[in-house]
């Protein structure tokens, strides 16, 4: 199966942003290798692709499949709380 | 205006929650500090808006600073590093963002690094750390960490500054303080000359190679040296060229002809590395020879009197043999009478080793002649006076007396039945100092004595050794004992 995509849409090198591009990267590397394809969006650059997914606070990691779309806001510290929302959990 | 249908109300009222409730997240995250940027819907355009302010400026500032500097948050990733820093861990800013600093280090300097964002919570800290390269030499930076806000969150700024010059030249200058006590405290001469020959240290054992301070001067005009083996083509100056030129020499032994101590020396000689590969100099190392050359000497003389002496005894063993044989009537009686001699032979030589074959006291060739034949506390022998020392030549002949003589007492006379006597004592001769030292042997209580009708080889031995410097042996055949006295020339007394 091919891999699913998640956008993570961070606003250039702010703090939060490059966290939480590395928590992304360390967190589908150890417990999610091969199951989805991480695709940054830096609004800084391009604005205009906030409104794809509505998004106001940055960073925002978006997963559109499996449906009902999930958006998680912050750093992605609580490796937990991504991985419930992505569907790897106990309450996904 | 439509009235919606019920389904599509619920659909309404569904996608109201959702939104409700996304906006209710978003607002928990603003408020719980977890974003640090918002997108703004302008008229024209959306912007977007970084809560805390742009991080520009101290990014800029990172970049003009000399020393290697980033900013860390709290995790200890890193959020920016400027040019000088990035250069040095030899990944591109992009490589670096967001990863943890520690993690790009070697294992120990991260670790260091990680102990100096902790004990920098809240104040500034500064440690030293290295920085291993293979195949190149470690670079060593002043690392100090600092508190610092950047944007929403707390973190560090850290900036490392390159001291591998100061450490390098410190551990420069130790070697260079542990080599010159290294050089001072030898017991050898060691002398250091530049590239030119001239002599920049001496330590204080290079007194025996010259007098007074030759710091400055030319080494070869210093210390001119004959080097042995080499038919004086090579000079003190050829030395130090073929040392600077690369090439080491060891062991060589060479004449210091204008040394004022001592004369004779192992030379050695290396070139000088102070840094790199470059030689800087030459390292003359001159060991004294005088106590190796004296004990070869000493080792050559031993050699020489060693081959006398054994010539000298294998000529009387011969003799021995060839005068008990002429004298011997049967085989067993040539047998009993050579070996008794040669034993007698070896208890002196036996005697002489024990003194290094330097001197011998007359009493103690007595004794030892004596003891085959009498126990040492019988009374049947006295010996007086014969505590004094005679030469080893003197020692062996007056052995090979004494021993000729107690074999005829154990024989024929006082010592060969009971009540018989014989006393050994000095009868003369100032003690040995001007004319010849006489012991007397004399026995009595023994068989009639009458003169000798047939002389054998005990005899001659007798009369004939200790013919020099005044000595010898004569015999009075008296009725009541034979009386032998034996003349040791003076010139064997120590």
């Amino acid at each position: 199966m091919a891999p699913r995509k998640l956008f993570l849409y961070v606003a250039g090198q702010t703090p939060k942003s490059l966290a939480a591009i590395a928590n992304l990267e360390r967190i589908c590397a150890e417990h999610l290798p091969g199951q989805y394809e991480v695709e940054v969006i830096d609004l800084r650059k391009n604005p205009k692709l906030a409104r794809e997914h509505s998004i106001v606070a940055i960073p925002t990691l978006v997963r559109e499949l499996p449906v009902p779309l999930r958006k998680l806001i912050g750093d992605l510290s609580d490796t937990h709380k991504v991985l419930v929302n992505l569907g790897i959990g106990s309450s996904a | 205006m439509t009235t919606a249908s019920p389904s599509e109300k619920d659909l309404l009222i569904a996608d109201l929650r959702h939104r409700l409730a996304e906006a209710e997240e978003t607002l928990r995250a603003i408020r719980e500090n977890e974003v640090d940027a918002l997108v703004m819907r302008g008229s024209l355009a959306d912007e977007i808006f970084t809560i805390g302010g742009d991080s520009e400026s101290y990014r800029t500032f990172m970049e003009v600073m000399e020393p290697g500097a980033a900013a860390l948050d709290g995790a200890g990733r890193v959020l920016y590093a400027n040019s000088t820093l990035t250069r040095l861990l030899g990944k591109p800013l992009a490589q670096l963002q967001g990863k943890l600093l520690m993690d790009v280090l070697a294992a120990d300097t991260g670790k260091q690094i990680e102990q100096l964002l902790r004990d920098a919570c809240t104040a500034r800290c500064t440690r030293e750390v290295r920085f291993p390269r293979s195949g190149d030499i470690d670079l060593h930076f002043l690392a100090s960490a600092i508190p610092l806000q950047v944007g929403t969150i707390s973190g560090h700024a850290v900036t490392f500054s390159n001291v591998t010059d100061r450490v390098y030249n410190e551990a420069v200058e130790q070697s260079e303080h542990a080599a010159r006590a290294v050089i001072d405290s030898a017991n050898e001469a060691v002398l250091v000359c530049d590239r030119n020959g001239i002599i920049t240290h001496a330590n204080a054992a290079s007194s025996i190679v010259y007098e007074g301070n030759r710091v400055g001067q030319a080494f070869a005009e210093i210390i001119p040296l004959d080097f042995h083996d080499t038919s004086g083509v090579l000079q003190a100056d050829d030395m130090i060229d073929m040392v600077i030129a690369g090439t080491p020499l060891r062991g060589m032994e060479a004449t210091a002809v204008n040394a004022p101590k001592v004369k004779d020396y192992l030379v050695s000689a290396a070139p000088l590395r102070v840094a790199g590969d470059r030689i800087n100099g030459a390292v003359v190392t001159m060991v004294d020879l005088s106590h190796r050359k004296a004990a070869e000497e000493q080792q050559r003389l031993l050699m020489h009197e060693l081959d006398h002496r054994v010539k000298n005894t294998l000529a009387m063993v011969a003799s021995i043999s060839a005068r008990t044989a002429a004298k011997a009537d049967t085989v067993e009686a040539f047998q009993k009478a050579f070996s008794g001699r040669i034993q007698a032979l070896s208890a002196t030589h036996n005697l002489l080793l024990r003194n290094s074959w330097s001197s011998l006291e007359l009493r103690d060739i007595v004794r030892s002649e004596l003891a085959p034949y009498v126990d040492d506390a019988a009374d049947n022998v006295t010996i007086d006076g014969l505590n004094i020392a005679v030469a080893p030549r003197a020692a062996i002949a007056f052995g090979l007396i004494v021993h000729e003589l107690t074999t005829n007492a154990v024989k024929y006379g006082a010592l060969s039945q009971e009540g018989g006597h014989v006393a050994v004592r000095a009868v003369g001769g100032n003690q040995g100092r001007t004319a010849p030292f006489v012991v007397e042997w004399r026995e009595s209580g023994g068989p009639r004595v009458a003169p000798l009708e047939r002389k054998g080889f005990g005899h001659t031995v007798i009369t004939r050794s200790l013919q020099y410097g005044g000595g010898g042996a004569e015999f009075d055949f008296d009725p009541a004992g034979l009386v032998c006295r034996i003349s040791i020339p003076s010139e064997d007394f120590s």
